[in-house]
């Protein structure tokens, strides 16, 4: 088991394992735990730059006294690498986006061994090939994620949840959608019940919650709801995509459910198949060729 | 001129003979784009309509090894679409149909040709609008804004073209045609999409694109706060952004900029501002009130001698007309004009304004600072006059400034992209190492080199053998983070 500590010793054991005919996975064989630092945290400029073995609780620490956040909530405590590596988010994609919405520079170690920086530290940059969504749902075959930049988002004074139990979560939600309400997020628990999360200045949530009652029904809920969301993504085993406008249709398919309508994802207990079309394939294969010549990642 | 002779006749099978241009007159039309500095006459311009066309016209360029370049508008400001004089220009303005609009998904399907603003026409009476709004967004076309990744006044908040595109379809240099993406987000496997918005036309043309549109919001707060210098206005916009407010938009003017736009368009800004900030603040109206309070108290804290605050429609259009007319009315009081487009950390915004003073004091040209203050974006506008010999002086000041911008741990570009304006700065940012693993990337789209060559990355022939000066990684000069 390899454990770098630098961008160096990473380096070294991809370039030893793709001269050698070694295959490495990333997690298993080869832990970015020992890569955890945070490399800089520009609370004025709200962003940050990490080794991407932090994980988030760790981050979460660090950005806190500051009033800060990364808008990242998946289940379970993964590194900022894993979270990129296989698109990781929970309730707060609503609002914020996913990973490769919040990543604005990368420092890749490829598979065989050459260091890559793409992107920068700034919040808006489109100088060059932007390699750090390219690595975002890309498992690790093509590069070891090293050091991430990215956005950050204050921590709003107050929030609220609602919690609606329907028979037609698939009308609450359009509903809420079509509104101008701003949720931070908003998730069905399929079967039965959709939650909705509000935050800003008080006066603000209070005054969103209201409306939304009114719009929707509902009581107000807590963190509970939203720990019992992740859970309960995390224990699923399927991501299905459907286009949002399928949501009923969708929900009638599916006995259980944790499902993001406006990003149009459920996840379900069951694995979800499925191939890439043909030309997707063809690329990724490209990128496999040129990233990891020699397959020291598995 | 050196197309191979059938490939003409084959382009004209693909396309239709009335749909390619070989007219030198009307070549010409083709022979730049917004930075007009740059031109060449390509050896024909085709125009398809459809998704096949595009993939026939590709198919032939690659097997005759023609090189192309693709068209949107011709409004970019990095050269991007300057064509190669051995190669086609591909135009995709007869692509502006509007496939879909589904209000359920929040989505709308355009092709390329179909301008920025028309999506938001499309989408604005039922109570949606789509978010990127390139100031050209009258004319620029989406296929342009994919290329390019665009940004705009108002992508603060909401983010650029890459946050607002959920599918495409890309026809690669061979004339493969690939999906990417859908109607969902976060499909499987590595995110192709989010590498092909803002490569600038290097990896294929897209003839499909679906697109994000957002709710209108509830509420929108105009205000307009001057102060007596850039310094403070500087510091405002880091107070408030810091504060854990984000706006819909903070636009920044100075004192020239803001004379120029006062004799162009008398918007009635303050007088005797040395800078004003333009904020824009959208979304629930309690939100809205609250943040504009705030904003108002700290922009008076830090010394804003008048802040005024739109009431209506027409009060927030007077305070938005001297911004959006900044570009032109430069030309009331310089004969030419050079955009640069690089960002900064928001909070080292005051310290290299005051060295963009400093290098224009030292080199005698005037530069006028507007620009996207609130994510650290600068549009520094270096005035000259080419007809006083003055073109190398300026180009030479528009690259200290982008030294400056690197040195301070930013970027070459925000939204304009590298293009050929650009490309052999790039040097600057990345290493040769990181530019070698960009080549490779490109390289998988395109193997052969056809689309859109000599942009984004440098080439001898362009940059010469000699390598530009590498500044080290931002992260390696704060020394938290070793040199490899």
């Amino acid at each position: 088991m390899l454990r770098p500590a630098s961008l160096q010793e990473a380096s070294d054991a991809l370039a030893a394992a793709s001269t050698s005919g070694r295959t490495l996975r990333i997690g298993e064989t080869l832990l970015t735990d020992r890569l955890n630092r945070v490399l800089q945290h520009e609370a004025g400029d709200l962003t940050c730059t990490v080794e991407a073995g932090i994980r988030l609780s760790e981050l979460r620490a660090v950005l806190a006294p500051h009033g800060q956040r990364l808008s990242l909530d998946p289940p379970g405590d993964p590194t900022v690498g894993a979270c990129l590596a296989a698109s990781l988010s929970g309730p707060l994609r609503h609002r914020f986006g996913g990973p490769r919405d919040l990543v604005l520079g990368v420092t890749l170690v490829l598979g065989d061994g050459t260091v890559a920086n793409a992107g920068g530290t700034v919040v808006k940059n489109v100088a060059g090939y932007d390699l750090g969504k390219l690595v975002c749902g890309s498992r690790g075959t093509l590069a070891l994620i090293a050091r991430v930049s990215l956005r950050l988002h204050p921590v709003q004074s107050a929030a609220a949840t609602l919690v609606v139990e329907t028979g037609d979560a698939a009308g609450v939600a359009h509903a809420l959608l079509r509104s101008q309400l701003q949720p931070s997020a908003l998730d069905v628990l399929h079967p039965g019940r959709v939650l909705v999360l509000f935050e800003g200045v008080e006066p603000a949530v209070d005054a969103q919650l209201a409306a939304a009652r009114a719009l929707v029904g509902g009581a107000a809920g807590d963190e509970d709801a939203w720990a019992e969301s992740r859970e309960r993504q995390g224990a699923a085993l399927g991501r299905l995509r459907f286009a949002p406008r399928d949501l009923r249709n969708t929900l009638s398919t599916l006995r259980e459910a944790i499902v993001r309508p406006a990003v149009g994802v459920a996840y379900v207990p069951n694995r979800v198949g499925g191939v890439p079309p043909a030309g997707v394939r063809r690329l990724e294969r490209g990128l496999k060729a040129a990233f990891d010549p020699a397959g020291a990642l598995a | 001129m050196s197309l191979p002779p059938d490939l003409i006749g084959e382009l004209e099978t693909q396309v239709g003979p009335e749909h390619v241009i070989v007219e030198p007159e009307q070549l010409r039309v083709y022979d730049c784009d917004g930075l007009t500095g740059w031109r060449a006459t390509p050896s024909a311009v085709v125009l398809p309509a459809s998704t096949g066309e595009v993939q026939g016209v590709l198919r032939a360029c690659s097997r005759a090894s023609v090189p192309w370049v693709a068209r949107g508008a011709g409004t970019g400001l990095s050269g991007g679409a300057l064509p190669v004089a051995e190669g086609i220009v591909i135009a995709l303005t007869r692509m502006d149909a509007i496939l879909e609009v589904d209000l359920g998904s929040q989505r709308v399907v355009v092709q390329p040709g179909v301008t920025n603003l028309d999506v938001t026409r499309a989408v604005e009476a039922d109570g949606f609008f789509y978010a990127p709004d390139p100031s050209s967004q009258q004319v620029c076309t989406i296929g342009g804004n994919v290329a390019e990744n665009s940004g705009g006044a108002h992508c603060l908040k909401n983010g650029f073209t890459v946050n607002h595109v959920t599918g495409l379809t890309l026809v690669l240099p061979d004339g493969e045609a690939v999906e990417l993406g859908g109607r969902s987000l976060d499909a499987d496997g590595p995110d192709l999409l989010g590498v092909v918005v803002g490569s600038e036309g290097t990896l294929g043309i897209v003839t499909e694109i679906t697109l994000r549109v957002l709710r209108t919001p509830e509420a929108v707060t105009t205000m307009l706060a001057a102060f007596h210098s850039l310094d403070a206005a500087g510091s405002a916009c880091s107070r408030v952004i810091s504060s854990g407010i984000t706006p819909a938009a903070i636009e920044m003017m100075d004192r020239l900029t803001i004379e120029a736009a006062e004799q162009a368009f008398r918007p009635g800004y303050p007088e005797g501002a040395g800078s004003v900030l333009l904020v824009e603040l959208d979304g629930v109206t309690a939100q809205v009130e609250h943040d504009a309070r705030a904003v108002e108290a700290l922009c008076r804290e830090l010394g804003a001698f008048d802040v005024r605050v739109a009431q209506d429609a027409e009060e927030r259009r007077l305070l938005w007309l001297g911004r959006k007319g900044a570009f032109p009315a430069m030309g009331r009081i310089s004969p030419d004009y050079y955009v640069q487009d690089g960002v900064v950390p928001r909070t080292r915004l005051p310290e290299v304004l005051r060295r963009i003073e400093e290098l224009s004091a030292e080199r005698g040209l005037r530069v006028g600072n507007v620009f996207h203050a609130g994510d650290g974006n600068l549009h520094p506008l270096v005035l000259y006059d080419a007809a006083a010999g003055e073109t190398e002086r300026a180009k030479d000041l528009a690259d200290a400034i982008l030294e400056a911008c690197l040195d301070a741990g930013g970027s070459l570009t925000g939204e304009h992209g590298i293009g050929v304006d650009k490309v052999c700065a790039m040097p600057g940012m990345f290493s040769e190492r990181d530019l070698e693993v960009f080549t490779r990337l490109r390289a998988v789209f395109d193997p052969a080199g056809l689309a859109n060559p000599g942009k984004v990355l440098p080439t001898p022939r362009l940059c010469g053998e000699v390598p530009g000066p590498f500044r080290l990684h931002p992260l390696e000069r704060m020394g938290v983070a070793e040199r490899f």
